[in-house]
């Protein structure tokens, strides 16, 4: 396969990040029922402010069932692709790097912005920095009418910066 | 106005005010004054936003009182080279209406984190809705800033249609817009004293003797209480007329600047000069004339407004979003303190406030609660490998801020990927300007605002020579020493899988390191002008040949204006705390990854009171009860868990007892009170 060119590179690694940061902090903020579905099986480390958080359904779980109303809002955010040839998990084992498409890449993504602990306008904006690591979702080409979510993330560090 | 009237066309020699030796007077095109001898300058220097601000730092003179006085005197008539004095002066003979606008200083305000605070975008923005469409552009020629109004001069057929833009969001705030009042910001070149125009010199050093007299450096205090019966104010006839009462404040204030940079280098000092205001007793229904002192005063403490006329909220709307440290405030005796939504406002407009009226209004637990995140702050996380993370990091920023080319040599190769983006609107750690962003911003890959692919590709710099082009571009850095400063920096670093194997031995990759830095740096400008920012960078690490067997594979830099450091201090912090010790587990072994190890261990283990596997629903309610009686009692871990099962885990019953035993408690049941 030859390999992918940096145009396509670039657009495909921006367009997944700006569709990751797009979804994912409104999710935070009103669709927490769906946070687990930003996280791979294989998330390792998840943290924030140093608080280890073993998996998406835990994040998910804190968000539903602990977490006061929170606004995002990000005020900058940048990418870059780690690895152009990243291991995609297949039935059978991991894609090697002959077998990589444009699509087998993972990304580092960088976030930074303000958030609001509570429903009034009126409360502190707190700054943080999270950064990301996301990678293929294998089945994201599900059963018909059934599309999942094409990136999800290895791995998160949130911390309150301001 | 008379003044302004009567000397429009005068000779200059007879305002005191603006006189400028040497100077020859000019007219320019909308028949205004041009005082400034140096005609092709001072056209260039009217474009739109630039204030004219007044060089009061500038001067040769080796003596300090001669500096000094020459400062002032170019302060006060500044005006003689801005166009700010031109449009004053000229305003009436040029037929162009004023009018004031503002609001696009809120916070709310995105475009206040522009170089120019916003200044540029405003007026295109009210040139775009002051135009018909597919009429000709309206243009704002004239403009200028005072206090928080941007002053703008417009044909008088656009009066009305400026006037209607009012209320219209702006970059997210809601913009006011009013005719502009003369007498709302006359300065110092129109009091007259006595029935005579004395010279601005002359009114400056008395309102510098007035100041002096006023303000307690000691206490940080600015006592402007009782204006009326001041028996200066009275022989300067400030009170002869409303006029002139209206202009002193303004006047007053910009008094106050000029004197303040001289007498203070850095503005840090000039903003902790002054902790405390009194306005007390002024006869202030309203704050149309003091507004300007949130300008002056951004970061006040303490502000007694009692005894004046404040009717209701409406009457303090002009410093709702001001303040923002405010910690007491005092308004008793006002008509306003009487309104039973007084103490919900005030409490809602100032979120740091401890004191209203004399009345503790918030305890300090509840400010810390206020100020705490749902998500309890914990030590860095930081598993490094063989101190590989602990090596890099340490040598990184020193070079970084010593020899760029060395670090890429060393650490960087073919397929090294740096990349920079820009937060323009990051919160910040206190209400002074940002220094402008304008060595930077071309090269912001900023995705929210960078949305072309060919944009995105060139501000991509991979290879040790691109990357070396770009950081040579970039503004020199100091870092603070890591050693030496730890509680600046907060580094955190765990492995990743998934890395391309250099080797290509391993199809399924290699593992490396992932290192997030979040610190601040000083930036050396032009002239060694210096200006501290923040920071977060991500790294990741990989196997390779560079120093320490490691090759940078991704280097993310996001720059911000100062954000301080308190957020990632840990909330709990309690010294010597033996049994929260051990059981921190793997706490990292190294200072420099360790700012909170000086500090003393956390408190609390980690992933206390947060869930995990094999801990039920109930140990974790009990964790989160115990952790809430710590932070509302300062107690340990232990006596909080204490007190908190000897009381059935009941919450208030635990509170209601540490009030009764407070006094009885042996000083190891606290926490030491945190740095």
């Amino acid at each position: 396969m030859a390999p992918a060119t940096e145009d396509a590179l670039t657009k495909q690694s921006t367009d997944a990040a700006t569709e990751f940061v797009n979804s994912f902090y409104p999710a935070l903020q009103s669709n927490r029922a769906t946070i687990a579905s930003f996280y791979s099986p294989q998330a390792s480390t998840i943290l924030f402010n140093g608080n280890v958080v073993a998996d998406g359904p835990a994040v998910q779980e804190i968000f539903v069932n602990q977490m006061t109303p929170t606004h995002y809002e990000v005020q900058s955010f940048d990418c870059q692709i780690i690895n152009r040839a990243y291991p995609t998990p297949t039935a059978t084992g991991f894609k090697t790097p002959a077998e990589a498409t444009v699509k087998d890449i993972s990304i580092l993504v960088i976030v930074s912005g303000f958030v609001r602990f509570g429903e009034s306008r009126d409360l502190p904006q707190r700054g943080f920095s999270e950064t990301f690591v996301l990678v293929p979702n294998p089945t994201a080409d599900g059963p018909k009418g059934k599309r999942r979510r094409e990136w999800l993330i290895l791995t998160q560090n949130f911390r309150l910066v301001v | 106005m008379r003044n302004a009237k009567a000397k429009g066309r005068t000779s200059a020699s007879d305002r005191g005010g603006i006189r400028k030796r040497g100077a020859a007077k000019k007219v320019d095109r909308e028949g205004d004054l041009v005082m400034d001898g140096n005609t092709s300058q001072s056209r260039a220097k009217k474009g739109r936003g630039d204030s004219g601000r007044s060089g009061a730092s500038s001067g040769t003179r080796s003596q300090t009182s001669g500096r000094a006085l020459d400062a002032i005197q170019k302060a006060i008539s500044s005006n003689s080279d801005s166009p700010q004095a031109n449009i004053r002066q000229g305003s009436r003979a040029s037929n162009l209406e004023q009018v004031s606008v503002r609001g696009w200083k809120d916070q709310k305000c995105k475009a206040r984190s522009n170089p120019d605070g916003g200044q540029e975008s405003l007026i295109s923005f009210l040139e775009k809705k002051l135009s018909v469409p597919a009429g000709t552009r309206a243009r704002i020629t004239k403009s200028r800033v005072e206090g928080d109004a941007l002053v703008v001069s417009i044909k008088p057929e656009l009066l009305d249609r400026m006037l209607k833009i009012s209320g219209f969001s702006f970059a997210g705030a809601p913009l006011t817009i009013e005719k502009y009042d003369q007498a709302e910001s006359a300065m110092l070149d129109q009091l007259p004293v006595n029935g005579s125009t004395p010279s601005a010199a002359d009114t400056k050093a008395k309102m510098t003797a007035f100041l002096a007299k006023r303000f307690n450096r000691e206490n940080k205090l600015l006592d402007l209480s009782d204006l009326h019966n001041d028996p200066d104010l009275i022989a300067m006839g400030i009170f002869q007329s409303t006029s002139t009462e209206s202009k002193f404040f303004p006047a007053l204030m910009k008094v106050w600047e000029l004197n303040l940079s001289l007498v203070f280098d850095s503005p840090a000092a000039r903003r902790q000069a002054v902790e405390s205001v009194s306005l007390r007793n002024n006869k202030l229904a309203n704050l149309k004339t003091v507004t300007t002192l949130a300008q002056t005063f951004p970061d006040l403490k303490n502000l007694d407004l009692s005894m004046n006329d404040f009717k209701d909220a409406q009457s303090l709307l002009a410093w709702r979003h001001k303040f923002e440290n405010l910690e007491l405030l005092d308004l008793s005796n006002t008509p306003f303190s009487a309104d039973p939504t007084f103490k919900d406002t005030m409490l809602k407009w100032y979120l740091k406030l401890r004191i209203l009226n004399g009345i503790e209004v918030r305890t300090a637990e509840e400010l810390a609660a206020l100020k705490k995140s749902p998500i309890p702050v914990q030590a860095p996380y930081f598993r490094d490998e063989g101190c590989i993370a602990e090596n890099f990091i340490r040598a990184f920023f020193s070079s970084y801020d010593n020899d760029r080319n060395g670090l890429l040599d060393s650490v960087y190769d073919s397929e090294s990927t740096f990349t920079l983006n820009i937060n323009t609107a990051a919160p910040r750690a206190h209400q002074a300007d940002v220094a402008a962003w304008d060595a930077y911003i071309k090269n912001s890959r900023n995705l929210l605002r960078i949305t072309h692919l060919t944009a995105r590709m060139s501000r991509t710099h991979t290879g040790t020579e691109k990357i070396r082009k770009l950081w040579n571009g970039l503004p020199a850095t100091r870092h603070p020493d890591i050693a030496a400063h730890p509680q600046d920096w907060l580094i955190e670093c765990y492995p990743i899988p998934g890395l391309l194997d250099p080797t290509g031995q391993s199809p399924t990759g290699v593992g490396g390191l992932l290192i997030t830095v979040h610190g601040r740096y000083d930036e050396i400008g032009k002239g060694s002008k210096i200006d501290t920012r923040s920071f977060d960078r991500t790294f990741v690490l990989g196997p390779g040949g560079g120093a320490g067997g490691v090759r940078v594979i991704n280097d993310i830099l996001c720059c911000r204006a100062y954000g301080g450091n308190e957020a990632w201090l840990p909330e709990v912090d309690g010294a010597g705390q033996e049994a929260a010790q051990q059981t921190t587990t793997s706490q990292p072994t190294s200072q420099v990854a360790t700012p909170q190890q000086v500090a003393g261990p956390p408190a609390t283990p980690e992933g206390y009171g947060m869930p995990a596997p094999g801990k039920s629903e109930t140990q974790l309610q009990q964790e989160r009860l115990v952790l809430q009686v710590m932070s509302q009692t300062g107690m340990t871990l232990q006596y909080s868990e204490l007190a908190i099962s000897g009381n059935g885990w009941d919450l208030e019953k635990a509170l209601q007892d540490f009030v009764k035993l407070k006094g009885t408690l042996p000083p190891e049941a606290f926490l030491a009170a945190s740095a």
